[in-house]
């Protein structure tokens, strides 16, 4: 628990400085605060990604079994997801939002209470691992750290998630935009975002993303729940909230391919799919009864 | 599809209507919004209790939640109506719309065009160039050809002109994507026509029958793997598959590790003692004078044993986990599966002679004395060892293949579609005097930007040769 619990704790410091440094960025609008920033960005991945590694030697397991472990991974992956995006698109603007989301899901994963934190063993459902993996790694003694049906569909999933997030802060951004705009107003700081449509065809760039690995992550559950329980899809609220999820983010595509929904209708459309997202999350492991221990 | 309401009969009319109607691409995020929209009731509201649960729980609501089907929602009718008139929507729309689409993928190509359509794209771009047309020509070849795309060219006049294409496969993606749902959802009907359910308990040892099949399967051991903390890792069974008599395979199952045999499956699911039977009772002699007991002796289920220093044998014949004596029929019974008051039954022998067949207790040792006509040794039940039983989901469903085929294919789709982008590139190549111009244009089908940065490509290399980066 210690190293990575440290690492959590550095991390967390590191998003909240990122963040902070974006916006001094679109503030201040000097090159050395953004690079700066840029290069945080880079450090708290690596942090994140050491929170991971030291759970995984903690638990002896692939870090994806509980809600803490799945909040970091959310975290690691919309980080790569950005830095992608800030790579191809030199947009860091964007990095004010998408780190501002960042920071406010290392707050949510710090107050989570202890008992979702904890390193657990898995209990006998959740011990899917892949033999031919299993053999592969035996040869070097790492056996354990096999990964299953079930990591995989966590993993998928949790990209798809972090792809949705940067979607969310493209779609606010949208909006905000865009509202200046209709009011014929003019901000300084608006002014620095990306055109609205560049903003619109990067939101959906990131749906693109986001949609394919929930389709993935939702069918490895599928393959995992056959093999655990006999049947691939038993209608909980979990799955059953990943399906409503999925199909406002296809309303989403045919919206905008079959009926030319773009800009502001696809954007509150976007928003609208985060939030479905933070309840299939969240909302669906506190509100409502299922199979699902979390995540 | 245009309507034609003369010369056609009533079906016709009502079939080319429907056809109409569902021709319809505002149908799909009708449906796709009334699908999420009515799920989100499914996960409200509890699904499958019995009705008392639905008026008591919602007083004002229960009666129409259940005349609705809102209790079994995603088995109702009117769900499955939903999703039938999803696969009629695909169908018919991918009828109407795939025969063109494919018709001008194929007959594309465009070899002489009229330049001003260029200006006309979206996306447009033009370069002046000082050098002489074919040494421009040679740059646009070069770089069309190094950017992967698929050219066709002409001259004309003096003028070039190109055109040029990639990634039309992208084009397919969605309709991989739609027969891939179809493909799952035939495979869930199937699941629900030729598929069941059901469920086995086996006693370590025992053979059964597996459930609609020839064949046996006999459980050869049942364990319990822990953590060194005590907390529970896993639960194991060692099948044997018996076909025709002839012992098929033997395979260790666990929870998430099914045993698969001619489309039937067996899953882990639980597991418990016999309640009405051990493996072996363990038997002491007891010196009702002294009060000392003796060494145990166990004895195996339905074996006979001499109780060493006593005139005795005795044999099992019978175990009750938690035993309960019912008055009004005089006969005994368990009250549950847990071993909460374990008994056995003795049939004790002087000899051949049988003297008594008492019920003995474990947790009242001596309330009732085992040989009635013998003042000096009573007999106690002192311990047991259980008859393990493991508890196996046995199911089979003939659709989950199908249901993975289809899953495959929506890979494909989704490849096509969201990672393949189809973009027709128009360049005019044209000298005026000492220097030559050059119009770039075209269209993708989406991702916008990326095309933006590719005509930038194109004219930088063209302006600038192989010194562009
Ligand atoms: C009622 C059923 C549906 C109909 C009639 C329908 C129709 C269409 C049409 C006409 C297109 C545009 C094709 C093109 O641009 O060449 C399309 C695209 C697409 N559809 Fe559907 N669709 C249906 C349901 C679905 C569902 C439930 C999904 C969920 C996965 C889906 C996934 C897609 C995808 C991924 C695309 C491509 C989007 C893109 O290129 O960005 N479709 N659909």
């Amino acid at each position: 628990m210690i190293l990575s619990l440290l690492f959590f704790t550095f991390s967390f410091v590191f998003y909240v400085l990122t963040a902070v440094l974006y916006a001094g960025h679109w503030v201040f609008k000097k090159k050395w605060l953004g690079q700066t920033a840029t290069a945080m960005s880079y450090i708290a991945l690596a942090s994140t990604t050491l929170i991971l590694i030291f759970r995984a030697a903690e638990a002896r397991h692939a870090p994806f079994s509980n809600l803490f472990e799945s909040m970091i991974l959310f975290i690691w992956a919309t980080n790569v997801g950005y830095l992608v995006l800030e790579y191809k698109h030199k947009q860091r603007v964007i990095g004010v939002f998408v780190m501002t989301i960042e920071s406010i899901a290392m707050l949510s994963a710090a107050l989570l209470p202890y008992k979702f934190k904890s390193v657990e063993p898995l209990n006998p459902a959740l011990q899917s691992k892949w033999h031919w993996m299993q053999d592969l790694l035996s040869h070097v003694g790492l056996e354990q750290y096999a990964i299953g049906w079930l990591d995989f569909h966590v993993f998928s999933t949790f990209v798809g998630y972090g792809a949705f997030a940067i979607s969310f802060g493209l779609g606010i951004m949208y909006l905000l935009k865009g509202w200046f705009e209709e009011k014929g107003r003019s901000n300084v700081l608006i002014d620095m975002f990306p055109d609205t449509a560049m903003l619109d065809e990067l939101g959906y760039r990131a749906i693109a993303w986001g949609f394919p690995f929930l389709s993935i992550g939702i069918i490895s559950g599928a393959v995992w729940a056959d093999y655990a329980w006999g049947t691939y899809w038993s209608w909980d609220p979990k799955e059953t909230w990943s399906l409503i999820t999925w199909l406002i983010y296809a309303t989403y595509l045919h919206a905008r391919v079959t009926r030319g929904w773009r800009g502001k209708r696809a954007a509150i459309l976007s928003v609208a799919g985060f939030l479905a997202v933070i309840f299939l999350y969240w909302g669906v492991s506190f509100v409502l009864p299922g199979l699902h221990a979390y995540a | 599809m245009a309507r034609q309401s003369n010369g056609k009969s009533l079906w016709g009319r009502a079939f080319s209507n429907l056809w109409y109607f569902f021709n319809s691409l505002k149908l799909t995020i009708a449906v796709l919004i009334s699908l999420a929209t009515v799920s989100i009731l499914g996960t409200v509201v509890e699904q499958n209790k019995p009705v008392e649960f639905y008026l008591t729980t919602y007083p004002r609501f229960g009666k129409l939640i259940t005349a609705v089907n809102v209790d079994n929602l995603f088995h109702s009718w009117w769900y499955t109506a939903l999703l039938l008139a999803l696969a009629v929507n695909i169908i018919v729309c991918t009828f109407e719309r795939f025969p063109p689409k494919w018709k001008s993928l194929l007959n594309h190509k465009q070899e002489k065009f009229d330049p001003k359509v260029i200006e006309r794209f979206a996306h447009s771009r033009s370069v002046s160039v000082s050098a002489d047309a074919a040494a421009v020509n040679d740059r646009v070849g070069r770089i069309l050809k190094k950017m992967r795309f698929n050219v066709v060219s002409s001259v004309h006049g003096g003028d070039y002109f190109y055109y040029a294409w990639k990634g039309a496969i992208s084009r397919l993606g969605s309709d991989f994507t739609h027969i891939s749902l179809l493909l799952m959802l035939a495979g869930s009907i199937i699941g629900s026509y030729y598929g069941y359910k059901d469920y086995r308990f086996i006693y370590v040892g025992d053979t059964v029958d597996a459930p609609n099949a020839e064949f046996k399967i006999r459980l050869d051991k049942f364990w319990v793997d822990q953590y060194e903390t005590g907390q529970i890792k896993q639960y194991n069974s060692l099948i044997t598959v018996i076909d025709h008599g002839k012992e098929v395979l033997t395979k260790q199952i666990w929870v998430n590790e099914p045993l698969s045999y001619r489309g039937i499956r067996f899953y882990q699911s639980d597991y418990g003692m016999a309640w009405d039977r051990v493996d072996t009772a363990y038997i002491a002699p007891k010196n009702i004078k002294t009060g000392v007991v003796g060494a145990p002796v166990p004895i195996k289920w339905g074996a006979t044993e001499k109780i060493p220093g006593t005139k005795y044998s005795v044999k099992v014949v019978g175990y009750l986990a938690d035993f309960a004596y019912d008055e009004k029929t005089n006969s005994v019974g368990s009250i549950s599966a847990d071993a909460n008051n374990p008994a056995v039954r003795l049939e004790i022998y002087n000899g051949d002679k049988l003297v008594a067949s008492p019920w003995i207790f474990r947790n009242y040792p001596g309330i009732f004395p085992a040989i009635p006509a013998d003042k000096g040794v009573d007999l106690v039940f002192a311990t047991f060892k259980p008859i393990l039983y493991s508890g196996l989901s046995v199911n089979k469903d003939p659709g989950t293949n199908v249901v993975w085929a289809g899953a495959l294919v929506m890979g494909v789709g989704f490849i096509f579609a969201f990672f393949i982008f189809h973009r027709r590139v128009w360049v005019h190549v044209r000298q005026e005097g000492l220097t030559t111009e050059v119009k770039v244009g075209g269209m993708i089908n989406k991702n916008n930007i990326l095309f933006e940065k590719e005509l930038k490509r194109i004219t930088e290399f063209v302006e600038k040769g192989d010194r562009s980066k």
